[in-house]
């Protein structure tokens, strides 16, 4: 099921109220904000009244906070040493990861 | 000439206007590119919806009248329509919140 991923860029103060309830119905409250919405005439209409505030994109898959959050999280830089036996006991417990 | 007394031209006149009559080419490469950041929007909403054999009536209008930021005048880019000036023309960067609205179409022959 393809999504939109909206990303508030610009900030509504200062236009009409119109486009922060928008904005508001669209659950984008601060900017930088990442909503997904199903892609659907309803929500079209909703982006197309605040379209020079965002950033819209067609993605296959809708992320979760935490998702989204994982991906911006840089690489530890650090690997933790394990004994052969712990790795192994690892895998018992969860075969795929 | 120095102190809090001097002569300037806010003090002497009061209110003193500091937006420059035209737009410095910095402003109009970025003027350009959330033209064609708004056209971007426009095409993806229409390509999402066009997949799944829908459209809406809003979008169908603007993609019949407003012109993308290619099709544009520089005229039409950087200028707007008003009445109250000498040649009908005024920067574009005098219109409120210039940035954050979509002004692209002004009256025929002017």
């Amino acid at each position: 099921m393809p999504y939109f991923r909206i990303t508030l860029l610009r900030s509504a103060i200062g236009l009409p109220a119109k486009s922060t309830g928008v904005l508001k119905a669209l659950g984008l409250r601060k900017r930088m904000t990442t909503v997904y919405h199903p892609v659907s005439q309803d929500v079209a209409g909703q982006i197309m009244r605040v379209k020079e505030l965002v950033d819209v994109t067609e993605v296959e898959t809708a992320l979760t906070k935490e998702e989204m959050k994982a991906l911006r999280r840089p690489d530890p830089g650090f690997y933790i040493e394990r004994r052969a036996s712990e790795i192994r006991d690892l895998a018992e417990e969860a075969p795929r990861w | 000439m120095f102190g809090p007394f001097r002569l300037t031209q806010p003090l002497s006149g009061g209110l003193l206007w500091k937006i420059p009559w035209r737009l410095s080419r910095h402003q109009k490469a970025r003027h350009r590119f959330r033209l064609r950041a708004v056209d971007n929007v426009i095409s993806t909403l229409d390509t999402a919806l066009a997949k799944q054999g829908l459209s809406t009536k809003q979008l169908e209008r603007w993609k019949k009248e407003m012109p993308t930021e290619q099709e544009m005048l520089p005229k039409d880019k950087y200028t707007v329509f008003d009445r109250k000036v000498k040649r009908y023309r005024k920067g574009i960067h005098k219109l409120p919140k210039w940035t954050r609205v979509s002004q692209r179409l002004n009256p025929p022959g002017f």
